[in-house]
């Protein structure tokens, strides 16, 4: 009797594990899903000012990266919103002399406790990252990716209306 | 007094047929496979709760440690949740797998519990480390300045505390009373322990279903607690009116409680089948007593028999007629309700007798199927037998006895002159493989009777057994 609870229950669980595991598909290790949030973009920009995030998904950061320093007009440009699986993420840069002076993040990942815990990791490096840059090409922080891509976009959006 | 002769039953009705005792057992050990099963599906789900909510990401051995303590803490949570099910005392459960074996099911998760919920603080400091680029301090320091987080592991540290007050060897070092409190103390664990589930992973997301089936599982579980161990116990109490009627004594050491009642019959407790007592005078109250009841109940009066082994039970013996009695149960399934033949053999050592007592007039079985075996160590501990010898002769059932030391061989939960006679299980009762056996005395002695009884060819699903080291 025994054996057949042990049977039965590992089959059991095991069944309904697979259709958990069927239910949120999971990402292969790589990359790849990263730029599925670019398809949101400008959807949920509400608060975006008057970026027009027109950028696709397939536009690389190396596109921006020949503009040089003094590249950029002199002001202060709000990102749009970039949604992510753990929260939304827009910044401000704030452009003086032609140089990005600094990046202020106005929101990141945050849907949970670990995400509030991720970014607060993660927003000086990729700031250190933007300014050494002074771009959008930013690298991705280990175990933030999805911070950083979000990140990434939204610095890119900015950056866009600064040119 | 009229009030200590009990009814005999007369046996009007045809004896249960064996084909309607054997389904009967089928349908019992069916429903505990299930039971079984879901407790392992109930796993399962804690899995594929995490699995749906999110893509598990394994793209570093950060995160796949990180992985390992999420999929250890659910499992672990989960297993904890069923450990309260288990104590709940919720009847299907009673009835299905009985008291003792709910409480060893529960006893026995505790430390695997305790296992998964410290790996997955562990993996996860390591894990979340190993991705942030920090070190493991400076990871459990910034995990702990999270106020969620800080109450878990305030929960974790106060399960650790009840497993280790659990331990067999610490526990004896404990009273009663305090290992309770410790457990009880559980409970606040489980609930503190909460918050950071909800909040730190994104998998139990408002709005999302696996947050209601996790918080179903919580209220449930804290439900059948509430309902179960509490609130039909009180409503019981208050119904039925239990007071003491009589204290008799038995033997030096050992009394008998005359419970007087009223409508008891509503209980349907079955002899064999044991209630918690509380005695509620001033020296008794803060106790609860786990006896088997000494005589089939009747609609008003119901008797338990108890021998002093503690200090509580002990004061028993003094306690004044008509003293309030609040109770809970009845628990267990060592009665006719778990049968799986017609024929019945039947072993009780010293106080052991009393469940056997009740079990026996309550029984439905043919002349000459049911064979006794009691046993004590010298004529002073024949507590009942009078009684016992008295349904046998009524009834037509052999019961033997066997007083004296103890004897060292394979049959030595006999005593040495009947071991040396090459009295065994196989001779008394020659039926055996056959037979249902229902054994109650001390647990040493019980392991003796069950290992001579399977080596004379019981089938472990026909032998019950009922605790008695309480």
């Amino acid at each position: 009797m025994r054996r057949r609870v042990v049977i039965g229950g590992i089959l059991a669980g095991a069944a309904v594990i697979v259709v958990g595991w069927e239910a949120g598909e999971v990402t292969p290790p790589s990359h790849q899903a990263l730029s599925s949030p670019a398809g949101h973009t400008g959807a949920d920009g509400s608060s975006a000012t008057g970026s027009s995030a027109t950028r696709s998904a397939g536009s690389s950061p190396a596109d921006t990266a020949q503009s040089a320093s003094g590249a950029y007009r002199d002001g202060t440009y709000t990102g749009s919103t970039i949604s992510t699986r753990f929260g939304n993420v827009q910044v401000r840069v704030q452009v003086s002399g032609g140089d990005i002076a600094a990046v202020t993040p106005l929101r990141l990942t945050d849907r949970d406790r670990r995400s509030v815990m991720i970014s607060q990791h993660a927003a000086p490096l990729l700031q250190q990252e933007a300014l050494a840059a002074q771009s959008a090409s930013v690298d991705a922080i280990s175990g933030a990716t999805y911070t950083s891509e979000g990140y990434r976009q939204s610095l890119q959006a900015a950056l866009d209306q600064a040119q | 007094m009229e009030t200590s002769t009990l009814q005999r039953p007369v046996p009007a009705r045809r004896p249960v047929s064996e084909w309607r005792l054997q389904i009967g057992h089928r349908r019992r050990l069916a429903r505990a496979d299930l039971l079984g099963v879901a407790a392992w599906v109930s796993a399962g789900m804690a899995i594929a709760l995490w699995l749906a909510a999110a893509p598990v990401r394994l793209a570093s051995p950060g995160d796949v440690i990180t992985a390992a303590g999420i999929a250890a803490g659910m499992i672990g949570t989960d297993l904890i949740l069923v450990m309260i099910v288990l104590a709940a005392r919720i009847p299907v459960i009673e009835r299905t797998i009985g008291h003792d074996a709910a409480m060893t099911v529960h006893g026995s998760l505790g430390k695997p519990a305790l296992y998964l919920l410290l790996a997955h603080a562990g993996l996860l400091v390591v894990g979340y480390a190993a991705t942030d680029g920090s070190s493991w301090l400076a990871e459990t320091i910034s995990l702990l300045t999270v106020s969620d987080v800080l109450l878990a592991t305030l929960g974790l540290l106060g399960i650790a505390a009840v497993v280790i007050t659990s331990i067999v060897a610490v526990r004896a070092l404990l009273p009663y009373e305090a290992w309770y409190l410790i457990h009880l103390g559980s409970y606040v664990a489980v609930w503190i322990a909460l918050p950071h589930q909800l909040s730190m992973g994104g998998m139990l997301a408002q709005g999302s279903w696996q947050r209601v089936y996790w918080l179903a599982l919580y209220v449930g579980g804290f439900g059948a607690i509430v309902w179960f161990r509490f609130a039909v116990p009180l409503v019981r109490s208050i119904r039925h009116r239990v007071v003491v009627e009589r204290v008799q004594q038995v033997a030096p050491g050992v009394v008998s409680l005359w419970l007087r009642g009223r409508n008891l019959n509503e209980l349907q407790a079955r002899g064999g089948q044991f209630f918690i007592w509380r005695f509620w005078s001033g020296s008794t109250w803060w106790h609860g007593h786990p006896l088997s009841l000494s005589a089939a109940p009747t609609p008003t009066h119901a008797r338990v028999t108890v021998r002093a082994l503690g200090h509580g039970s002990r004061r028993l013996a003094s306690l004044r007629r008509g003293t309030r009695v609040s109770f809970a149960g009845p628990y267990g399934i060592f009665s006719d309700q778990a049968r799986s033949r017609s024929r019945i053999a039947v072993a009780a050592s010293g106080i052991g007798v009393t469940p056997i007592r009740a079990f026996l007039e309550n029984l439905d079985a043919a002349p000459g199927a049911v064979t006794i075996l009691l046993r004590a160590r010298s004529e002073r501990e024949t507590y009942l037998w009078d009684e016992i010898l008295a349904w046998a002769r009524d009834t037509g059932a052999a019961c033997y006895t066997s007083v004296g030391r103890r004897g060292a061989g394979s049959a030595a939960w006999l005593s040495a002159t009947d071991e040396a006679r090459g009295v065994s299980a196989a001779t008394i009762w020659p039926d055996l493989a056959a037979s249902d056996l229902y054994v109650c005395g001390p647990a040493g002695w019980a392991d003796c009777v069950e290992a001579d009884a399977r080596r004379a060819g019981l089938h472990p699903e026909q032998l019950h057994r009922e605790r008695f080291d309480w």
